[in-house]
């Protein structure tokens, strides 16, 4: 789910940055800020870091050693986070022979085991793919709409993995023309 | 159901919404760069990616038309965004996707859902 968030966090600018125009300063604090932001790529409570919509607030600076300021920022942004329970839609992009990985937002590893995809049987080849017996197929580029078993964030990469399910109904590859 | 209590404040995005914010901010972009693409992070070119294939509405004044209309049906932020992404086409596969509509005990009646769902296809098709 793509979530608004107010976020509040401290943004630092060097002495070379503060000129006494305060345009200058403000565009200074912004570089900063929407540096700082993609950089940040991810966190495991609030989800993957879009983009800032609007800046809020900018607070009264402390000067701290060697001239840095540090200033107290208030901005909304778009963050993406999934949650367990939710039914979403992805884009298959790998078929190994035990389940196949999706995209879904900035999501790369969200996993179907074949475990949790009923009826559904390995065909190998070159386009290897999973079948049903009504010829219903789960191979690359296919869209499958999923229910969220879990979720794990990887400290070490700043990234999130699922594990999805197709068991429950409405579930399974979508054939929508308009999308 | 799904949010722990720090996120009772956030606010839910549909991905039509999420859309216009994106291609807007890229827009932007397009303007001051000439290589819009190296400027953006690779979580914003994926969403971008994401979002543009998976909005059932394109149209801005559409997007805004299919909040106002689930906004009448006292839902959850998460429900409403929930049913504006996956568009069910009938009550019983409205419920599939978000079964608190039904249990949270809102006499969210199945005619009720059927009026909304019947009210969100119209704007897709004047769209």
């Amino acid at each position: 789910m793509f979530l608004k968030v107010q976020l509040s966090w401290n943004v630092i600018i060097a002495p070379e940055n503060l000129q006494p125009q305060g345009l200058m300063l403000q565009r200074a604090i912004i570089i900063r800020l929407l540096s700082d932001f993609a950089m940040k790529k991810a966190t495991k409570d609030l989800g993957y870091f879009l983009a800032v919509t609007t800046l809020e607030k900018i607070g009264e600076g402390k000067v701290r050693q060697h001239g840095d300021v540090l200033l107290p920022v208030v901005f909304n942004a778009i963050t993406f986070k999934i949650f367990k329970g939710e039914i979403l839609e992805g884009v298959v992009h790998k078929v190994l022979k035990h389940g196949v990985f999706m995209r879904c937002g900035p999501i790369e590893n969200v996993y179907l085991s074949h475990l949790k995809m009923p009826d559904y049987e390995y065909v190998p080849g070159e386009n290897a793919c999973f079948m049903n017996d009504k010829l219903s197929k789960i191979g690359k580029d296919v869209i499958l709409r999923f229910s969220v078993i879990g979720t794990k964030w990887m400290e070490a990469d700043r990234d999130f993995q699922a594990l999805v399910s197709l068991e429950g109904d409405y579930l399974g590859p979508v054939s929508t023309p308009d999308i | 159901m799904f949010f722990s209590s720090e996120f009772l404040k956030a606010k839910c995005l549909m991905n039509c919404e999420v859309s216009l914010i994106l291609e807007h901010k890229y827009e932007q972009l397009q303007q001051t760069s000439d290589d819009p693409m190296n400027q953006v992070s690779q979580v914003f070119e994926k969403s971008l990616q994401y979002v543009k294939r998976f909005s059932r509405y394109k149209n801005p004044d559409a997007v805004r038309q299919v909040r106002e209309i689930l906004a009448r049906y006292q839902l959850a932020e998460f429900e409403l965004c929930v049913l504006g992404n996956l568009c069910p086409e009938t009550v019983e596969e409205a419920i599939a996707m978000v079964p608190s509509i039904k249990t949270r005990g809102r006499a969210q009646d199945d005619e009720a859902i059927e009026k909304m769902l019947n009210d969100l296809s119209l704007i897709k098709k004047f769209e």
